[in-house]
């Protein structure tokens, strides 16, 4: 194991933490734009 | 070498696609490398099979020149799996990487979501959760470009 392979696993590691973040937030704004189009619990006015 | 068994020794053998002469012929080339005296060729000839057999075990000169033989390609080896599983977590990142949406998809998906009141969130924390999307994207793309100077190569996806 060379110190090369052992940089990109941490920044393989980094990664995957990262995107990790994004999909949550971004899975988060989508079920809330999911919510909206549920009959009966978009905003009657 | 005693955790090596005689199934390990005839499977070294064959990962080089050596018949039994031709491992006679390498164990007497290690043995005059290192001045050792060792069986003549006919004598190795029937006992590689005996010790790949488990009939009999090899004496600790003849493991010793095992494991000269088979030192450097048991080292590649391992490095090569290590290589593998490197490569199949860089591909399996990137692709998820990859499929991430961009922040202008992340700003219409906060835009959306803004449009109309939520019971869940509140406009303030909406924007928050965009912003931390947007950063974590821009991290992501740090990130690629960091493995991409590691790997020495272009392939590096930005998402910035």
């Amino acid at each position: 194991m060379t110190t090369r392979d052992d940089q990109i696993r941490q920044v393989v590691a980094e990664l995957d933490v990262h995107i990790a973040e994004v999909e949550a937030n971004v899975a988060v704004l989508k079920a809330l734009l999911a919510e909206g189009e549920v009959p009966g619990e978009e905003d009657p006015s | 070498m005693t955790d090596v068994t005689s199934e390990t020794l005839r499977r070294w053998r064959e990962s080089q696609g050596w018949d039994v002469p031709r491992m006679a012929r390498e164990l007497r080339k290690a043995a005059r490398d290192t001045g050792e005296d060792v069986a003549a060729h006919h004598g190795l000839v029937k006992m590689i099979p005996q010790w790949e057999r488990g009939n009999r075990a090899p004496r600790e000169r003849y493991r010793l020149l095992y494991l000269k033989i088979f030192e450097d390609a048991l080292v590649l080896s391992r490095g090569a799996e290590a290589g593998v599983n490197i490569a199949v977590r860089l591909a399996e990142v990137r692709s998820r990487a990859a499929s991430l949406p961009g922040p202008d998809q992340i700003r219409a998906l906060e835009a959306g979501a803004l449009a109309k009141p939520r019971k869940t969130l509140t406009p303030v924390e909406i924007r928050a959760l965009a912003a931390e999307a947007i950063a974590q994207l821009h991290e992501v793309a740090g990130k690629l470009t960091k493995l991409s100077a590691l790997l020495g190569d272009e392939s590096g996806e930005d998402k910035s």
